[in-house]
């Protein structure tokens, strides 16, 4: 068939998913609606139709009980992929997560592996309130033995997929519900991309410069990729040249192609959808400045959400959020052009 | 030859959701698609339905994505080769 249908992350990763099923039989999925519903975030779909019932299996609202399930069946030679419904439900199941799939390998002192993946919808944007609409990017880039993965579009959503299933450590893969293209929620115009039908893998720990340039560089993933694209769009009027590194993984995280960026632009702004402290914008900074002080012409900057649950209410939680205008308006400050932001 | 893309007449029961949208092109206008591939997905309420292509040929988007359609609307059409 074609490789030059445009497709949808939804439909990215469930593709993923279905055809690591058709090649590896230890391969199989549990989760909350996963089944006949495809996903409420639509990465499933299609699954139950094509593996049944025994491959593609729908679980009760118990978290503690089918990721525990998971790390089990990851133990003993499976390749599970459970799902997290909302990332934000990760406090009842957080010690087979924590204590559990991210430690055993080391206990086991390598005796058992854990090809486990943790799929999970981040994000917020869309009124949901503070249950449902954190990214919590760092509380699980932060524990050692697990890998994290939050991609911005379609085709690093496919490949890094398949890395994830084929990993034999516990994978979180983070996907943010405004890039999924669902009908009843926007997305971004790049979040669609052009996806190979073959099945191709993304290595972990490979940043893309998503837009180069000289002046400045802002680091992201996921959703906020696509508004510092547009602030760069903007910028670019105002004759500012902005480099854009989308992270693509968390752990491992590519710091080799932010220090070369920021030893080129001297001018650094980080932007994440997580809460501001304690967080991956502080690791991007630290990282540059235990690389080399020098790299730095001005102060850097950090868009993320104030130390704040996200709010319900839409102006409020619009404010909390970065966007392109935030994301424009630090650049310029970078620049000692703050001003022109006002 | 053109094939038109049309929407089943009992895709969904109009008279309980009278419209639905096009929520999503899997191509873009003039592209080269295959028969079966799936070309379109249309939402009523919440629920989606996949659209295929009914023949090979270049596709040509009668409604954009967003439109309102009803049951047995043409949504677009194939140019065959």
């Amino acid at each position: 068939m074609s490789s030059n249908r445009i497709m949808t992350v939804s439909r990215a990763i469930s593709e993923a998913i279905a055809q690591e099923m058709r090649a590896d039989p230890t391969v199989f999925v549990m989760g909350e609606d996963i089944g006949k519903y495809g996903g409420i975030f639509g990465a499933t779909g299609g699954l139950l139709a094509e593996f049944g019932e025994e491959r593609v299996r729908d679980t009760p609202i118990s978290e503690t009980g089918f990721i525990g399930a998971g790390v089990g069946a990851a133990m003993s030679g499976m390749r599970p992929i459970v799902e997290l419904m909302f990332v934000d439900f990760f406090g009842v199941c957080m010690d087979a997560i924590y204590n559990l799939a991210a430690k055993n390998i080391y206990f086991s002192g390598g005796h058992y592996k854990v090809p486990m993946v943790i799929m999970t919808a981040t994000g917020g944007g869309y009124s949901d309130a503070g249950q449902h609409s954190q990214t919590l990017h760092a509380t699980f880039a932060h524990l050692p033995g697990l890998k994290v993965v939050a991609p911005s579009n379609a085709y690093d959503a496919k490949g890094l997929m398949i890395s994830a299933i084929r990993d034999d450590s516990p994978v979180v893969f983070m996907f943010h519900k405004g890039l999924q293209g669902l009908a009843w929620m926007a997305s971004p115009e790049g979040a669609a991309t052009e996806l190979p039908e073959d099945a191709y893998a993304i290595p972990f720990g490979e940043a893309k410069v998503v837009r180069s340039g000289k002046d400045v560089t802002i680091v992201t993933l996921s959703m906020m990729v696509h508004h510092a694209l547009d602030a760069a769009r903007a910028l670019e009027k105002e004759g500012i040249d902005a480099e854009v590194i989308d992270l693509r993984t968390l752990v491992p995280l590519d710091r080799k192609t932010v220090l070369k960026s920021v030893a080129k632009t001297g001018r650094l702004v980080v932007v994440d959808e997580d809460y501001k402290s304690f967080g991956l914008t502080a690791e991007i900074l630290a990282s540059v400045v235990e690389d080399d002080p020098a790299h730095l012409k001005a102060a850097p900057r950090r868009l993320a959400v104030p130390d704040v649950p996200i709010p319900y209410s839409r102006p409020m939680e619009q404010f909390v959020l970065p966007n392109a205008e935030t994301i424009a308006a630090a650049v310029r400050e970078t620049l000692g052009r703050a001003r022109e932001a006002a | 030859m053109a094939t038109e893309i049309t929407l089943a007449p009992d895709l969904w029961d109009a008279t309980a959701n009278p419209e639905g949208i096009v929520a999503n092109w899997f191509f873009q206008e003039g592209a080269s698609v295959s028969k079966g591939a799936t070309v379109a997905e249309i939402m009523v309420e919440k629920t989606t339905f996949d659209i295929v292509a009914p023949a090979d040929g270049r596709l040509h988007i009668a409604v954009a994505k967003d439109g309102v359609v009803t049951p047995g609307a043409v949504i677009g059409t194939i140019d065959g080769g």
